[in-house]
């Protein structure tokens, strides 16, 4: 049967069925490989990471490592972690400051830009037959979005700024990014951890699973978080207990991204008041500087979503195709986590965590700000662990071969896709909660998967 | 340098506490704490050359998140928890030292935890630990508990104590 056929009869989207081979099959986990991390944008970090030269982060591109780091010029070029001579690593570190990489088999060493500056015994043992300039580091083009590196190992991908639909763009920059508050600041560090599961369990999480957070997956957390709260314990989490009071029909999950482009999915749009209410609710424990940010804030914002008739004021999670999540958008008060959802092999992943602070805030803000993502959706938090909980044990239940074609479920407010739009928000827009964010998730990656080679 | 009666005292909490742990008897497990008791682990990381520090660490805990991490776990609701993972504790290499013009306590102490859960999840945690101890009527308590651990990437997310 050919990949066009079986993917098709595997991604049901319009009916919401997904059968559970998607995240089963290690035959279509190296279709992925090819067709979404070697072709895609993917977010490998923020130039906070690289601020002068020769600041390097290593990260992965899929299964490829590579050197994110900043040149002697002052560019930023995202390496392959490979040594051309014979595939060894050239970098071992996380993060630091180098003037170049040499690997340790043979010495072979090249430079920030990853030109091959030699060999040892150079003259001796290759004399002037070593092709210097076609033995360089592997480089993926790099393109940046208000801080944020993007990398691609299609030399034929669309610019970044057309991958980036303007309404994706809108999210990222405003609310992603806070530009319009003076931008993020970063808190050094990857903080990471295993997990079992396709890469995709997460990535369908956090576009648009917020269902799980009442239903089920976050219950025990909720309840303290609430008891706590009423009798004056104080913890981070104190800024989410007020969340749940949002008024009805004013909150909605949202796709961005015009057709044939990445979608960003965003789940919980608040547009009422109920988050400046927390928000202040706390502040007034923190200080008057701490109110008078918040107001500040609030008056930014209102001036950029004037012209709307619902003015978004935050949201709580999102997914950048295909594999960077967003939490940290539901609070002000809160820090901005960035989750990249690493594949290792069909049945396992890595989440890769970065934190970012906005860089205007007061500094107690900031400090309250990281306390609030180590406590909750972070490896030691009492969120993010509920979480690949459920992911462990979907694996152990849905990993024989036999039950991959039965489908996993996603027709939460399925009837409703064909009425979306006209919340007069940037993007798709439905009623919260809903699982249409998966839907165009799996609707984009199956004919990303489907697309001839260029 | 400590007695040996002090040094023995030492050990016999962290041993208790190895104890209460792996019987999930945390509200006892709580009560070796101070109040103003300050839980951390810093990030673990490969850094080459001039870097800036981490800019937060993976855990940092007072009383309260202490407390807030044990309650959801006995609500019968934390997933992470359920069933709850069975774990063995071993504490070794302790040396205990005086800290200069205070009457409390420097204790190091190096861990392995094996975590079993369910049918075959298992995970392996070893480090080490630097505790400062403070006598409260009688009593040896920990008043702070700086927590090194050996994993720049974690098996699993945390769901256990160090």
């Amino acid at each position: 049967m050919s990949l066009r056929h079986e993917l098709r009869s595997l991604v049901n989207y319009q009916d919401g069925y997904v059968a559970a081979a998607v995240h089963f099959d290690p035959d279509l986990y190296r279709v992925e490989a090819e067709k979404v991390f070697n072709r895609s944008w993917l977010v490998v970090g923020h130039e906070g990471m690289v601020a002068k030269p020769g600041d390097f982060v290593t990260n992965y591109m899929g299964e490829v490592p590579v050197i994110v780091l900043r040149s002697r010029t002052g560019d930023i070029n995202v390496l392959v972690n490979r040594c051309s001579h014979r595939g060894n690593q050239v970098c071992l570190f996380d993060r630091g400051n180098a003037r170049g990489f040499a690997c340790s088999y043979h010495g072979w060493s090249y430079d920030l830009d990853g030109a091959m500056q030699g060999a040892p015994y150079e003259d001796i043992v290759y004399g002037d037959t070593l092709d210097k300039p076609s033995l360089g580091l592997k480089h993926a083009r790099v393109a940046t979005f208000h801080g944020l590196i993007f990398a691609t190992f299609d030399e034929h991908a669309l610019a970044l700024e057309e991958w980036l639909s303007p309404d994706v763009q809108w999210w990222l920059k405003n609310f992603v990014l806070s530009v319009p508050v003076g931008g993020l600041e970063m808190l050094h560090g990857w903080h990471r951890y295993a997990s079992s599961g396709n890469w995709k369990l997460a990535s369908e999480n956090f576009a648009g699973d917020n269902y799980h957070v009442w239903a089920s997956t976050h219950v025990a957390m909720t309840a303290v978080q609430r008891d706590f709260a009423e009798r004056g314990l104080h913890t981070p989490l104190d800024i989410n207990a007020g969340s749940s009071q949002a008024t009805p029909g004013t909150v909605f999950d949202l796709t961005a991204g015009a057709e044939g482009r990445a979608p960003l999915g965003i789940g919980v749009v608040a547009t009422d008041d109920s988050m400046h209410t927390s928000d202040l609710r706390v502040a007034g424990r923190l200080g008057k500087e701490v109110v008078d940010w918040l107001e500040y804030r609030r008056r930014t914002y209102q001036e950029l979503t004037a012209e709307l008739v619902r003015k978004p004021k935050g949201f709580w999670h999102g997914l950048m195709y295909p594999n960077l999540g967003l939490m940290g958008f539901a609070s002000h008060l809160s820090g901005r986590h960035f989750l990249l959802f690493h594949p290792r092999g069909v049945d396992d992943h890595e989440f890769w965590q970065w934190t970012m602070v906005e860089r205007e805030a007061p500094d107690v803000v900031k400090e309250f700000a990281a306390e609030h993502v180590i406590f909750g959706q972070h490896m030691a938090g009492v969120v993010a662990p509920d979480d690949v909980e459920n992911m462990e044990r979907i694996v152990d239940a849905s990993h024989a071969p036999t039950t991959w074609r039965s489908p996993f479920h996603y027709r939460l407010k399925l009837g409703l896709d064909a009425q979306s739009t006209s919340a007069d928000l940037p993007g798709t827009v439905v009623p919260n909660p809903s699982e249409f964010n998966q839907r165009r998730f799996y609707q984009y990656w199956m004919n990303e998967m489907l697309k001839e080679d260029a | 340098m400590v007695s040996l009666e002090v040094h023995h005292q030492v050990e016999q909490l962290l041993f208790r506490e190895a104890h209460l742990l792996d019987r999930h008897d945390y509200k006892e497990w709580l009560d070796l704490f101070t109040d103003d008791v300050e839980y951390r682990l810093p990030l673990t990381e490969y850094v080459q050359g001039d870097a800036a520090p981490a800019g937060h660490p993976v855990i940092q805990d007072d009383k309260t998140r202490l407390m807030f991490r044990v309650a959801k776990d006995e609500s019968g609701y934390s997933h992470v928890e359920t069933p709850k993972s069975l774990t063995c504790h071993l504490i070794s290499n302790v040396l205990v030292e005086d800290i200069p013009d205070s009457p409390d306590l420097r204790a190091h102490s190096t861990f392995l935890v094996r975590q079993a859960r369910k049918l075959r999840g298992e995970a392996w945690w070893a480090g080490r630990r630097t505790d400062v101890l403070r006598s409260v009527n009688g009593e040896w308590k920990i008043a702070r508990r700086d927590i090194e651990l050996d994993s720049a990437i974690l098996p699993r997310g945390i769901s256990v104590f160090f």
